[in-house]
C-alpha cells in the first residue's frame, strides 16, 4: 500500500486550523466606528477618517500591512472586528487588500453641519445611559447630537446661566448667533 | 507575463526581514508541501533566475543589493514575488526611519503574498496563481452600514468579564471559557438566590471538569464578577435586574 506524504493542496481544498489568525475582518453590521482599533493597530492597518462633504466615517482596513496580532479584537468594544481563518490571500493587485466601511455621521442639531460622531457611536451612548436618571439623561442627549463647537458654546452658557450674578435670560437665544458669526 | 509560466525558477532574496518569511519558504520546499511539484526551483544566483522571491521590508541597507539583484536576472520574465506582509507594504516597519517601505517602492510586483509569516499553503496558492492553476480569490469591498446599532443584552457585562478573562487565559481559549461561565451565569440568574447558587454552579463545574486550569479560570472569573457586580451597583447601574430578565428570556 502506497502513502502520500505530500499535501495535495493547491489541487485540492485544505482548511487553516481552528487557532489559526488568518487576515481580519470587520462587521459592517456591528462596527460603530469608534477608532479603537485604529489606535490599537501597530503596524497602522486600520485607518479612520471623516468624510464631512459626504457625511460617513470611513474606517479602512489594509490587509496588505496587518500583522495579525489581534490587538483591534481585544480593543474592539462592538465585538465588531474578528480574525478570520481565511488564508487564500495572494493577489497581483495590492487593492484587492482593503475592506472599507463607510458608517453615516451626526448632523450637529444647532448647526446642521456633520459632526465628529456616527449615528451608532450616539445609539450606544444613548443606550449605555439608560440606568441614568431621566432630567441627566435629557441634559446628555443634548449634548450627544451636538458638534464640537456647539457643545463649548452650550456648555458655558450653561455655567453661565447657572451662575445666579450673570445670568441674563438672553443668553440662550445668542447660542446660533455666536456660532454663525465666527464661521 | 505574456505567456503562460510553467517551472520558475526561484532566487530567494531578503531584503531585511526577520527570517519568519523564510523559514516558511524553508517549509513550501519540505516534501510535505513540495513546491517542486509545481515547477519551482530554488538557485543560488539571480543569474538564473526567473523569479525574485522578497522577503523583509525594503531597508536602506538593501535598496542596492535589490536593485543590483533585479538587474542581474534573465530581462523576462523577471517576475517579483512578495512574500509577507513587510515586503508587501513595510508592515510593521512601514514608518521606520530606514526602511523605504515595501518593495513595490522599487521593483514590479506580480503577486502579493501578505501573512505575519504566511503559512506555506499561503506561499503555494500564490505560486499555484502565478502557474496558472487557481484564480485569486479577494477583492476590494466597500460596505456602506446602515444607522441601526446592533447590540447584544449585557453587552458591556460580558466585554468588562473578557477584559479579566485575559488576564488569565491565552487568545484561543478565551471566548469557548468565557461562554461556559456566561451559561453558569444566566443559570443562576433563574434562581432565587443567584450568587450563591452561581457559586455552587462554579463548584459543581469544577468538580466536574478534570483540567485544574479551567478550574481556577471559573474561580477567579466568579470574584471578579462579584467586583464588577459592586462596582455597577455604585454607579447605580441596575445590571442585576437586567441579568435576571436576561437570564429569563433565555430560560423561555
Amino acid at each position: 500500500m502506497t502513502s502520500y506524504v505530500t499535501l495535495p493542496y493547491p489541487f485540492e481544498p485544505t482548511e487553516a486550523p481552528p487557532e489559526y489568525r488568518g487576515r481580519p475582518i470587520i462587521d459592517p453590521e456591528r462596527c460603530i466606528g469608534c477608532g479603537a482599533c485604529a489606535r490599537a493597530c501597530p503596524p497602522d492597518a486600520i485607518t479612520v477618517e471623516d468624510d464631512l462633504q459626504r457625511g460617513v466615517r470611513r474606517v479602512k482596513l489594509d490587509v496588505s500591512r496587518c500583522i495579525r496580532c489581534a490587538f483591534c479584537e481585544e480593543a474592539c468594544p462592538a465585538m465588531a472586528i474578528k480574525l478570520s481563518r481565511e488564508f487564500e490571500l495572494a493577489t497581483p493587485n495590492k487593492e484587492d487588500l482593503i475592506q472599507i466601511v463607510e458608517i453615516p455621521l451626526v448632523k450637529c442639531a444647532v448647526c446642521g453641519r456633520y459632526t465628529n460622531a456616527t449615528v451608532r457611536q450616539v445609539a450606544k451612548a444613548n443606550a449605555i445611559t439608560t440606568h441614568l436618571p431621566q432630567a441627566l439623561r435629557e441634559e446628555m442627549s443634548g449634548y450627544v447630537n451636538l458638534c464640537d463647537r456647539c457643545r463649548r458654546v452650550r456648555a458655558a452658557s450653561r455655567i453661565y446661566e447657572s451662575i445666579p450674578i450673570f445670568h441674563k435670560p438672553s443668553t440662550k437665544a445668542t447660542v446660533g448667533e455666536v456660532h454663525g458669526s465666527k464661521t | 507575463m505574456g505567456r503562460k509560466l510553467k517551472s520558475i525558477w526561484v532566487f530567494h532574496l531578503n531584503t531585511g526581514a526577520c527570517n519568519g518569511c523564510d523559514i516558511e519558504i524553508l517549509d513550501v520546499l519540505t516534501p510535505y508541501y513540495d513546491a517542486e511539484r509545481l515547477g519551482v526551483k530554488l538557485v543560488g544566483s539571480p543569474r538564473h533566475a526567473d523569479a525574485l522571491l522578497v522577503t523583509g521590508p525594503l531597508t536602506r541597507q538593501t535598496y542596492y543589493a535589490a536593485k543590483k539583484a533585479y538587474e542581474a536576472m534573465p530581462p523576462s520574465p523577471r517576475i517579483v514575488i512578495a512574500v509577507g506582509t513587510c515586503a508587501c507594504s513595510g508592515g510593521i516597519f512601514y514608518d521606520s526611519f530606514s526602511v523605504h517601505g515595501g518593495i513595490d517602492k522599487l521593483l514590479p510586483v506580480h503577486i502579493y503574498i501578505p501573512g505575519c509569516p504566511p503559512r506555506p499553503e499561503e506561499i503555494l496558492f500564490g505560486i499555484a496563481q502565478l502557474v496558472g492553476l487557481v484564480n485569486k480569490k479577494v477583492k476590494q469591498v466597500v460596505q456602506r452600514a446602515s444607522p441601526e446599532l446592533k447590540t447584544e443584552p449585557l453587552e458591556r457585562l460580558w466585554l468588562d468579564l473578557r477584559e479579566e478573562t485575559r488576564r488569565v487565559v491565552g487568545y484561543f481559549d478565551r471566548d469557548e471559557v468565557l461562554n461556559t461561565f456566561k451559561e453558569l451565569v444566566l443559570k443562576a440568574y433563574t434562581r432565587y438566590d443567584p450568587r450563591r447558587s452561581l457559586e455552587k454552579l462554579v463548584d459543581e463545574y469544577c468538580s466536574q471538569t478534570d483540567d485544574p486550569r479551567l478550574c481556577f479560570v471559573m474561580k477567579y472569573l466568579y470574584t471578579r464578577f462579584l467586583d464588577i457586580l459592586e462596582w455597577y451597583k455604585k454607579s447605580h447601574y441596575n445590571i442585576e435586574d437586567m441579568l435576571r430578565e436576561e437570564a429569563w428570556r433565555r430560560a423561555t
